[in-house]
């Protein structure tokens, strides 16, 4: 299938004659390892921090060992090294094929990303464990590796942006409106919200200009819109990409793509202070943040549908091809996460969720089922490609991947849901005689079951990530997955 | 102004200038007001810059990563105020770089635990949690209390905090290293200190040689008693 | 395209070397000390890489391989 057909302009732009192009695949194929090595490191600290949690002995009483130094760990590892390699990768992959040009700005620049953004997370990981930190989340290395990430992400947006400019193709395939408005948004997140004086230019220690509820507004426009820009829009640019592809059946609706793609960009900004109802943020800013994330609902399913019914006439594939079930599953969840996080914002419902694990529940639902689910599913579709293999070395392994995985994030999302909501009833409960029945220690002890479930949802699922790297290898190195005729190659 | 989607999409520069407006109002309408609306911060008395070794203990806290377990923020909601004290106020965390309000409470809520427990029991509970509260998930934090405080810099921290807007007087600066030793040390005369930071709680270190469990303990012990909250009329408190 | 790539860049990782020595000669906290000397050991090694990948380019250009971008 041409890429030209994919963009909903079929007959408008006829292919011109194809002209060849080399396309830089070493720099993919260098994200695609990363990510699977970030994957399987954020999948075991997390499952680590949730043994702490069931049973703190786990925290082995070092310093850098204690769940808070090691949770930034997780979070980094999870969003920006596993989700940002992904993101690297299919991106660099997509932008090269859906606009026919090679990649711009010269190897050494490619590779000064790979490296430098590496770099980053090792330097950003190591300080979070040698007790340096922003104290935000999400957004915890210190300045000084601040602006190296800066460094690293003009270079980003100057290769990406660089070949879409120098497009052999007419249009801007619709993939990569949503990765050039993460690069962007980003951009924007980090420098407004990092903003900081360093006590000395030689010390890593430096304070946020902004202090409490504009701290927190703006920390809280930076995460809410982490999730919408970094974990949703990339991703969704991510989606509309290898499902078509894999599903070999164009984008369902290009209208509905484009209506989708400017209310999301508009409406997600917005959504930030549901993260702060009933505080001392202005009730205004509340109800705003509330009723932007209720609208958001919209514009997130227009992407679910999207994707979903770009399956239509394919959808017995799902039973053959276990690496477009995670795609689909993926576009599920995406589904699941955007109705969840809506209904969460409510004010009267956040009274019962917030600060409690339904949220932790609702994060993994979207992170693992929608993020990892997502990469997943494309990094199947790519390690064959790129490797110039047949195909990958084992389905029947994919297979199990999948259902480890799935039954991985069942585990958690329910214990979650299920602690999350017995700790927001006891919390707010009250006895016969009008007193708070519960001590916040109860709480705590009532928990620990459902801790001990999520941490077995965490251990299916680095099960499964390890036996996908294995899987990967085998489908790299096995002679049984013979290279292809090199006409094929390059998808 | 109507732009047609086929002339964005042939156009990487006006698309992304396009995506840039959209994500740029949403941001603007909601933050620079909690700038310039006065009200955002409510006319509370007796909210001060953190002691030179509060602010020491704080650095602690927000390296721990102790928000990622325990919030400072008590919602305006009837069963938090009854657990936990007075809902805070956006004045309490003003100087507050940056704020501590926290998502998740894995452990109880801590914007008003100062003075709650006494010194001996956070140094306790801190050293070995579960010693005091068996289902505690807390991890042991014993190695502050083995750990030096590392004091040679605070000038350069106080001198940025007020670069940033914390209202430190030159008198308070040049007083740093005095008033940091003298908070650590239960027998030092602590006078000075209160006159430049009223309800500062001296702490029990060896003198002359603080440990990061002491700073750690001076903030925790402040938390919440700042704000003048018998004088706060409705009036005042309104947003 | 390739070689005006590599001297940018390179210029570039030269300047983020030296930024990591000054600021590990100058460090106050560990953390600034790992950071700096981390930075200036990254530059030494990608310019290496970028002066290999320059060899290579000019070896596969004398053998008249395709593999030339210059």
């Amino acid at each position: 299938m041409s890429e030209a057909t994919m963009d909903g302009f079929a007959a408008a732009s006829a292919p011109a004659v194809p002209r060849a192009v080399v396309y830089n695949e070493v720099i993919v194929k260098k994200f695609v390892i990363a990510a699977m090595f970030w994957a399987v490191v954020a999948f075991l600290v997390g499952t680590v921090l949730a043994l702490q949690l069931a049973w703190p002995a786990f925290n082995l009483g070092f310093s850098f060992t204690n769940f808070g130094r090691l949770r930034p760990v997780h979070t980094s590892a999870a969003i920006f090294a596993f989700g940002g390699s992904a993101l690297f990768a299919t991106s660099f992959y997509v932008v090269q094929r859906t606009c026919r040009a090679r990649l711009f700005g010269g190897e050494a620049l490619h590779n000064f990303i790979f490296w430098g953004y590496q770099l980053f997370i090792v330097m950003a990981a190591l300080s979070y464990v040698m007790g340096f930190s922003r104290g935000q989340e999400y957004s915890e290395p210190e300045w000084h590796l601040t602006i190296f990430l800066v460094i690293v992400w003009v270079a980003y947006a100057i290769v990406f942006i660089g070949t879409v400019l120098m497009r052999e193709e007419e249009h801007i395939y619709v993939a990569n409106w949503f990765y050039m408005a993460f690069i962007l948004t980003v951009a924007v997140l980090v420098l407004v919200n990092n903003v900081a004086v360093p006590i000395s230019i030689y010390s890593a220690k430096g304070y946020t200009v902004y202090s409490g509820v504009q701290n927190a507004l703006i920390q809280w426009w930076y995460g809410h819109n982490a999730v919408g820009f970094f974990l949703t829009a990339a991703f969704l640019g991510m989606m509309y990409y290898f499902v078509p592809k894999q599903a070999g059946r164009p984008i369902y609706s290009y209208r509905l793509s484009v209506v989708h793609f400017w209310s999301l960009v508009f409406m997600y900004i917005w959504a930030g202070p549901h993260h702060l109802h009933y505080t001392a943020l202005p009730d205004w800013a509340q109800t705003l943040g509330m009723v932007f994330s209720i609208i958001l609902w919209m514009p997130s399913w227009g992407g679910m549908i999207n994707g979903l019914m770009t399956l239509s006439g394919a959808w017995d594939k799902l039973r053959t091809d276990p690496a477009l079930r995670f795609s689909v599953t993926a576009v599920g969840f995406y589904g699941m996460s955007t109705f969840e996080g809506p209904v969460m914002s409510i004010r009267s419902v956040n009274a019962l969720s917030h600060y409690t694990d339904w949220t932790i529940g609702h994060v993994h639902s979207g992170a693992l089922g929608w993020v990892a689910f997502i990469c997943f599913g494309a990094i199947y579709y790519l390690v064959p490609i790129l490797w110039k293999r047949s195909g990958l070395y084992s389905i029947k392994l994919v297979s199990w991947h999948f259902w480890i995985a799935t039954l991985g994030i069942v585990l958690y999302i329910t214990s979650m849901w299920v602690a999350g909501i017995m700790q927001g009833l006891m919390w707010r409960a009250y006895d016969q005689f009008g007193f708070l029945q519960y001590s916040f220690s109860e709480s705590v002890n009532a928990v620990h079951p459902y801790y001990v479930i999520r941490a077995l949802g965490g251990v299916a699922f680095v099960s499964g990530a390890l036996i996908m790297v294995y899987n990967l290898i085998m489908t790299v190195c096995s002679s049984t997955t013979e290279r292809r005729d090199s006409a094929v190659a390059g998808g | 102004m109507f732009i047609r989607q086929e002339t964005i999409e042939k156009n990487a520069i006006l698309m992304l200038v396009l995506t840039l407006i959209c994500i740029s109002v949403g941001g603007i309408v909601e933050i620079i007001p909690t700038f310039t609306i006065e009200t955002t911060i409510e006319k509370v008395q007796g909210v001060r810059p953190y002691t030179p070794l509060e602010l020491m203990g704080r650095n602690i806290y927000v390296r721990e990563g102790c928000y990622l377990c325990h919030s400072q923020q008590i919602r305006a909601l009837k069963d938090e105020v009854e657990r936990y004290g007075h809902y805070s106020l956006a004045a309490e965390s003003m100087y507050d770089h940056p704020f501590q309000w926290g998502s998740k409470r894995i452990g109880p809520d801590l914007a008003r635990v100062g003075g709650k427990y006494s010194n001996d029991w956070h140094y306790a509970h801190l050293i070995n949690p579960q010693s005091l509260v068996p289902e505690s998930l807390m991890p042991k934090y014993a190695f502050l209390a083995e750990t030096p405080l590392e004091t040679g810099l605070i000038v350069n921290h106080l001198r940025t905090s007020r670069i940033v807007g914390v209202p430190y007087s030159e008198d308070a600066i040049a007083n740093a290293s005095k008033d940091l030793l003298a908070q650590a040390d239960a027998a030092a005369d602590g006078d000075a200190l209160l006159k430049r930071y009223p309800r500062a709680v001296q702490v029990a270190g060896k003198p002359g040689e603080p440990t990061e469990l002491d700073a750690l303990v001076a903030y925790l012990q402040v938390l919440g008693s700042m704000a003048d909250l018998a004088g706060a009329t409705p009036a005042k408190l309104k947003q | 395209m390739e070689e005006v790539s590599s001297i940018v860049v390179g210029i570039l990782v030269l300047i983020l070397g030296f930024t990591g020595l000054v600021l590990a000669s100058g460090a106050l906290d560990n953390e600034m000390y790992i950071f700096g000397l981390s930075l200036a050991g990254f530059a030494v090694i990608f310019e290496i890489g970028l002066i290999k990948a320059h060899f290579d380019r000019s070896d596969a250009a004398r053998r008249g391989g395709a593999g030339s971008h210059v």
